[in-house]
């Protein structure tokens, strides 16, 4: 196994005296599916605009399938990366083949037209992620889970080793949360595809991804508002497997919130506790 | 095919290709018809008869090639630049209202006119007024200047750029009505008369080079029509995608600029035909910029003869600012087309 994306010290801020990313180190092997947890602010979508080279980190080096980010072009890059942002509606009226189409277009002819080979990369995109049906519909017209695989189409259509995806299930009810990450766990697994995703819903990354990385706030620590000592210089992120990282404790003590711990099957289920929850005592206390 | 089945929205270069000549062939036809329309009645075929005798010129020849064409002609190549610039225009702001003018041409142009007939110059350029050179200067200099200050808000690029636009054209218009509330009221009358958007009739050598000028610049377009798809869906998705944003959008803005700026200073400041034409045409065939823009420019320049003919037949022998027969009547052809298609038309594709 070899790291297909590896992170070294990576630190990022966009303005000095708030750091947002610091002394990041990382390995991510060729097709491992990634869960990157956090609160809000944590640095999670500026982790993803790093490795997807639309930011550059201000110290330490991100290695992309063995050679320096910094050492692709754009075009090069994304032939190595593609990304899935969190889900928008464009401003005109494309059609779905014709968004998952443009992933195509650095490959395009010199007159400006896809290859043979670009359509049936197409129409193999939109036949893994079951788009094929509605095609020729606009993107508008489409459902948000819909729509958000259109995009995951293109990310495919792009025919690159790693994918990275912005909350692909943020505006997804339970059985597109579902779907969503079945569609990525057959993507890893019959396409051999590394996947980063940002997510928000820890039990349904304990349940498909095999690795995590918890970050958490540079500054202020968990619960006390207060700037944590311990946060400084590394150490406000955890990396491992994803039973490993996503412990109880680790949970309540990145997100500052009770946390009720269960055990469905073989896995670990987390169950977040509010103060004013129903039977909130109890089922801590259990 | 089985695989060609599943993604057959997509557009094929063939049927680019058959629509453009068929697009073409109407524009060519309309060219012809409109040359037939007028205050004088001409005949073609007396027409084709020739030039006549020195003695004995032929009217109807005289008047068909040395009056109607060049001005159907310029009408073409002013419509076509507009509506081509104007789709461009559209695609790399991302905004459907946006139109040729947005980025401070109009208000450049106007106040290069303003300035040319202020400082009273009376040179002449291939039988042009200076009002058009420096129109033409006005308007490419503003542009530069609100690319220069998108430039420099940075990140938020395009807004940046529309806000600076904006701005720079309220700033213009300002000194625009300064200039006007202190000049002669003559003078005033023939800028603000010109910049309503005016056909006139002209030297061969301006109308080729600006002909040669906009069809290099609509091909060279072509190019980047691509590209513009993918930067329609924002900078972030087309640079993960490895388009180079900044310089798509720096050669769409620029020879997009270059040919409004031909156009304006050929006829002034003519609204509407590269607002609407793009959308017109988006709504009926789709957003893909590799037919929108070359399909724009045919039915701009389509829209644009039919709009001058109009102008000047309707209070002839008086004539009409084209400006008000494009609003007059694109604006209701362009609401009729929006409720009739207000979806995408899929058996058109």
């Amino acid at each position: 196994m070899t790291a297909c994306v590896q992170l070294h010290e990576v630190a990022f801020a966009y303005r000095p005296d708030l750091p947002v990313l610091k002394g990041i180190s990382l390995a991510v092997e060729t097709g491992v599916f990634l869960a990157v947890i956090g609160p809000n602010g944590a640095g999670k979508s500026t982790l993803i605009r790093l490795l997807a080279g639309l930011l550059r980190p201000q110290s330490g080096t991100i290695c992309i399938e063995g050679a320096d980010i910094r050492s692709y072009g754009q075009r090069q890059l994304a032939t190595k990366v593609a990304l899935v942002q969190q889900e928008f509606i464009p401003a005109f009226g494309f059609s779905v083949s014709e968004t998952v189409l443009m992933a195509r277009t650095p490959h395009f002819s010199q007159s400006g037209f896809e290859r043979q080979e670009d359509r049936r990369i197409v129409a193999d995109a939109l036949a893994m992620t079951d788009t094929a049906a509605f095609a020729s519909r606009p993107l508008a017209d489409l459902s948000g889970g819909e729509r958000q695989r259109v995009f995951i189409a293109r990310a495919l259509a792009q025919d690159t080793p790693i994918l990275l995806l912005d909350e692909p299930t943020s505006f997804l009810d339970l059985k597109h949360q579902v779907a969503m990450y079945d569609l990525l766990k057959s993507v890893q697994r019959e396409r051999g595809r590394t996947i980063i995703a940002i997510t928000h819903d820890i039990n349904l990354a304990a349940q498909y991804c095999d690795q995590a990385l918890l970050l958490q706030p540079c500054s202020a620590a968990p619960g006390t508002g207060g700037t944590d000592p311990s946060c400084e210089p590394v150490g406000q992120y955890r990396t491992g497997t994803t039973s490993e990282v996503l412990s109880r404790e680790a949970i309540e003590n990145v997100f500052g919130v009770r946390v009720f711990l269960t055990r469905v099957g073989i896995e670990n289920v987390l169950l977040p506790l509010g103060k004013m929850a129903k039977d909130a005592d109890r089922a801590v206390s259990r | 095919m089985r695989e060609d089945e599943r993604v057959h929205s997509l557009l094929s270069p063939r049927t680019l290709l058959t629509r453009t000549v068929a697009a073409v062939a109407l524009l060519v036809a309309i060219m012809i018809l409109c040359s037939l329309v007028g205050t004088q009645n001409v005949s073609l075929r007396a027409a084709l008869a020739g030039p006549g005798s020195p003695t004995a010129p032929n009217p109807d020849y005289e008047i068909l090639l040395h009056v109607r064409i060049p001005r159907i002609i310029l009408a073409a190549i002013v419509g076509a630049a507009l509506a081509g610039a104007g789709a461009v225009f559209q695609a790399v702001l991302r905004n459907p209202l946006a139109d040729p003018y947005i980025l401070g041409v109009s208000s450049g142009a106007g106040l290069g006119a303003m300035l040319a007939v202020v400082s009273g110059v009376h040179w002449t350029l291939w039988g042009r007024s200076p009002i058009a050179v420096f129109a033409f200067i006005g308007a490419l200099g503003t542009v530069w200047l609100v690319w220069t200050i998108g430039r420099i808000t940075g990140r938020f690029h395009v807004t940046g750029l529309l806000l600076a636009g904006v701005v720079v054209n309220a700033f213009f218009s300002a000194i625009i009505m300064f200039l006007t509330s202190i000049a002669r009221s003559q003078d005033v009358y023939a800028t603000v008369f010109w910049l309503m958007g005016n056909m006139a009739e002209e030297d061969p050598f301006v109308l080729w080079a600006s002909a040669g000028c906009v069809a290099a610049g609509l091909v060279g377009l072509f190019f980047i029509s691509a590209p513009l798809n993918v930067i329609s869906f924002g900078q972030t998705d087309a640079q993960s995608m490895g388009i180079h944003v900044e310089r798509v959008q720096f050669i769409a803005l620029a020879v997009s600029s270059l040919i409004t700026a031909v156009a304006v200073s050929l006829s002034g400041l003519i609204g509407f035909v590269g607002l609407i034409v793009p959308h017109a045409v988006r709504l009926v065939l789709g957003p893909d910029h590799r037919q929108l823009l070359p399909l724009s420019s045919v039915m701009g320049a389509v829209f644009l003869v039919v709009a001058d003919t109009i102008a000047r037949r309707v209070v002839a022998p008086a004539q009409l600012p084209v400006g008000v027969i494009t609003a007059m009547i694109g604006g209701p052809f362009f609401l009729i087309l929006l409720m009739r298609y207000n979806r995408r038309v899929y058996w058109l594709s």
